[in-house]
């Protein structure tokens, strides 16, 4: 049980809200799958595929992975500091703040209020509220780090500093802009130059904002769950500092055989290579946590959703690189694979991650007994077996059709027109919209599952220990 | 050291991920729109362009379609000459994208004429069948701002006369960005120097084949029913019911186009598939 | 070789040297069992 100087209301009103607009990016995703089969489906002009497809992909990042990373790194600093936290003042300030900025992110959107970049969609009023949003986050981060009880730092305080920091630097020199009206602005850069510093931006927001902190809940929720420690925290340390420095030279990997100057293409594709060691860093750390402790990938629930979540962790960052290389991006880049890559890491990597810790915290932060370990593993499955319907069936699509994009007649002509090509996509983006559906049942599952283990599940023996989360 | 100190932790947090944005990130600007690589004929956009840039950019146009062609032999088959820096300098944002689930638009001016634009934002569907593209006919209803156009041009610093500014009273949302798609990669005159010259005689290879003529109609209908009309009847080119041309000639227009009359390439389609329309073109004015 | 070989020569080589630096330091005798204290310290914490 918590010792009751710890601030656990925050963590609760987090854990809800990044759960609602979860299934909100869900949701959305599942409108904009469908319309692509069945493009009657677009209703503009609020409700288009280009209006629809940004929300969904700031729902997801924005409400629920940053939701997820709020409620649990308020858990975990406050732990590993062993302090309450700085402000309780500033970090309910931040919930209310979270909560109107997603809203007004989401209304803005569908307004058609869109700067274009990449998981930078919002307009400047909206991005202001993002920093707000963040420097109160930041502040109440370090603050209680800062007055910590503990005098070493654990691992995962150190992935979610470098998070603070880094996602601050990206979005501010992203969002570099000058408004023409409330709700128009143009970029301050042009061109190539404007490209190379909106993917600087968009791979290093999947560092800081979808791989640092999914590590920091990795690193404390497995070992908490498992009861023995990492295996390495030295490994976890070099990692660590390989990992944020190598990251940020990879951005232009996105931009191969753009008109981008050659040189930063393959620096970034010399660094996305190498980036294969401090992310395997931690996935072997992972394994070896687990020496002598497979058994529980049986009889625990959580350990299942991590280490599979690491698994795909894994998976990401071989791919990743792969894609990075000149050759290969020339044959798969701007195919169905690409989407497919990402939504492995993030229904597969993040998405698990973050079920897990939202399964640890529940019953202890609410005093209750999980209402039932045989729906979190039905939940399991469902969201496993969606996900690997949505990627394979997107692979063998970017494959299918990047191979109809290059194939020439003898005479040196191209063998099919565009859309040839195009209209072979359709099975494939059905069988995608199914891996969708299961994935959103076993998110309803889980949902459900948690309604009723804070409404009534059975409370838990105050003595209970760190065991208490095994099946 | 560090592992206790968080104020030290930062700063070198900071260092490390500012390395390789330094790098990567800013030094480029040094390089990166600069006199060298300069086109000289790559022109700002005009009021009325950059109204329907900001259509484009707000409907998100960018989620489904590229606006890069990479030099790879395919791709430059494809959509045209491969694209330079020097092209892109004023695009604030820049518009590349990064996936294509329609085409590449990067070279998309002036390959088609306004007329079949209209129809196709209107209804995809009608010019390109299986097309999943949303109907975007709704944007005619939408009148353009003059005075947001101006403070538009004055913070992008581009040229434009009051004209420019009253003229677009009189237009809607959808002139915009058709005038827009058309500006796209046609600063540099890559279709001209992207012609091929016929050399030798044009013999066609199919005369009296049967199979030719079906193959042929077929691909008319994917090709060429959309601006011809489905019985050669004509809409949006002319009609084609009665050629009285040479099969050789035939063929070079429908290989290189007529870039000044509207008429796209199809020589991409390659030799044997044009023939194949030529056979469908000319043997059906037998009927 | 010209300047701009000697500078990317000299960063890559300065770039090795931190993190061979960075390795020795936290691999060292002094710091071998302090480092991993954290990781034990972590369990208790609730």
């Amino acid at each position: 049980m918590d010792t009751p100087q710890y601030n656990t209301d925050i963590v609760r009103s987090f854990i809800l809200w990044s759960v609602i607009w979860g299934l909100v990016a869900i949701v959305v995703g599942l409108v904009v799958s469908v319309q692509m089969t069945n493009p009657e489906l677009n209703f503009p002009p609020y409700f288009t595929f280009g209006r629809l497809r940004p929300l969904h992909t700031n729902a997801g990042i924005y409400g629920w992975a940053v939701g997820v990373i709020f409620a649990t790194f308020y858990y975990i600093v406050q732990r590993l500091c062993k302090v309450r936290i700085w402000s309780d003042k500033l970090a309910t300030f931040q919930l209310w703040f979270f909560n109107a900025t997603i809203i007004a992110a989401a209304i803005s959107l569908l307004l058609g209020f869109n700067t274009s970049k990449e998981y930078h969609e919002l307009e400047w009023p909206v991005d202001i509220m993002v920093v707000v949003l963040w420097v109160a986050f930041a502040i109440n981060i370090i603050m209680t780090i800062i007055k910590r009880q503990e005098e070493q730092m654990y691992i995962s305080l150190w992935y979610m500093m470098a998070a603070i920091i880094g996602v601050a630097i990206l979005y501010l020199v992203n969002a570099a802009e000058v408004p023409v009206s409330l709700f128009k602005s143009y970029s301050i850069y042009a061109g190539t130059n404007d490209a190379n510093v909106q993917w600087w931006f968009g791979h290093n927001a999947v560092a800081m904002v979808l791989t640092a902190p999914p590590l920091a809940m990795f690193y404390y929720f497995l070992p908490k769950t498992t009861g023995v420690p990492i295996y390495s925290h030295k490994i976890s340390i070099i990692s660590f500092w390989s990992l944020i420095f190598m990251y940020l030279w990879t951005g232009t990997h996105h931009l191969l055989w753009t008109p981008v100057p050659d040189w930063i293409q393959t620096l970034a594709m010399a660094f996305s290579l190498m980036l294969i060691a401090p992310s395997w860093g931690s996935v072997i750390n992972g394994y070896l946590s687990m020496k002598g402790q497979w058994h529980q990938m049986r009889d625990n629930y959580l350990v299942k959703f991590l280490i599979i979540g690491i698994t795909f962790y894994g998976l990401q960052t071989l791919q990743g690189p792969m894609q990075a290389i000149r050759s290969f991006s020339a044959f798969i880049h701007y195919t169905d694979w690409v989407p497919a890559h990402i939504h492995m890491g993030t229904m597969g990597w993040v998405s698990m991650i973050a079920f897990a810790s939202i399964y640890y915290l529940v019953p202890r932060i609410y005093g209750k007994e999980l209402y039932s370990i045989q729906l979190a593993n039905l939940h399991f499955w469902l969201i496993l077996i969606g996900q690997l319907i949505w990627s394979i069936s997107l692979w063998i699509a970017g494959v299918l059709q990047a191979g109809m994009w290059n194939a020439m007649n003898p005479d040196g002509s191209l063998t099919y027109t565009f859309m040839e090509t195009m209209v072979e996509m359709y099975p494939y983006w059905w069988a995608r919209t199914i891996g969708g559906v299961i994935f959103l049942a076993g998110v309803l599952v889980f949902v459900f599952n948690l309604i009723k283990t804070i409404r009534g599940g059975e409370s838990l023996v105050s003595s209970a220990v760190p065991v208490e989360g095994r099946a | 050291m560090w592992e206790k100190r968080p104020i030290l932790f930062l700063i070198l947090a900071t260092a490390a991920i500012m390395t390789g944005t330094t790098i990567t990130m800013i030094v480029p600007f040094l390089s990166v729109n600069t006199e060298a690589d300069r086109i000289e004929s790559v022109k700002p956009y005009t009021p009325l362009q950059q109204e329907g840039r900001d259509v484009y950019i707000r409907e998100g146009c960018n989620n489904c379609h590229t606006q890069t062609v990479r030099p790879l032999v395919s791709e430059v088959l494809r959509y045209g000459e491969y694209s330079k820096s020097g092209e892109f300098v004023y695009d604030r944002p820049f518009l590349w994208g990064s996936k294509r689930t329609g085409p590449d638009l990067a070279r998309l001016g002036g390959k088609y004429p306004d007329a079949w634009h209209y129809k196709h934002m209107a209804s995809p569907r009608t010019m390109i069948p299986g097309s999943n593209m949303p109907d975007y006919g709704w944007l005619s209803k939408n009148p353009l701002d003059p005075d947001l156009a101006r403070r538009k041009m004055k913070v992008l610093d581009f040229p434009y006369t009051e004209k420019q500014i009253a003229d677009l009273a009189t237009k809607n949302e959808m002139d915009a960005i058709v005038a827009y798609l058309q500006k796209l990669g046609n600063d540099i005159p890559w279709r001209k120097a992207a012609q091929t010259t016929i050399v030798g005689d044009l013999k066609n290879p199919f005369i009296g084949n049967k199979d030719a003529i079906e193959a042929g109609e077929h691909l008319y209908e994917n090709s060429c029913a959309p601006c011809h009309g489905e019985d050669r009847q004509g809409e949006i080119g002319p009609e084609l019911t009665d050629i009285d041309m040479d099969d050789a000639d035939l063929y070079e227009i429908i290989h290189n186009g007529i870039s000044d009359g509207g008429m796209p390439a199809f020589g991409s389609l390659g030799s044997e598939k044009v023939w194949q329309l030529v056979n469908y073109l000319k043997e059906k004015d037998d009927d | 070789m010209d300047l701009g070989s000697i500078l990317y020569l000299g960063v890559t080589f300065g770039l090795f040297v931190i993190f061979a630096w960075i390795v020795i330091k936290t691999y060292s005798r002094k710091n071998r069992d302090r480092n991993e204290e954290a990781k034990y310290r972590m369990l208790d914490d609730d």
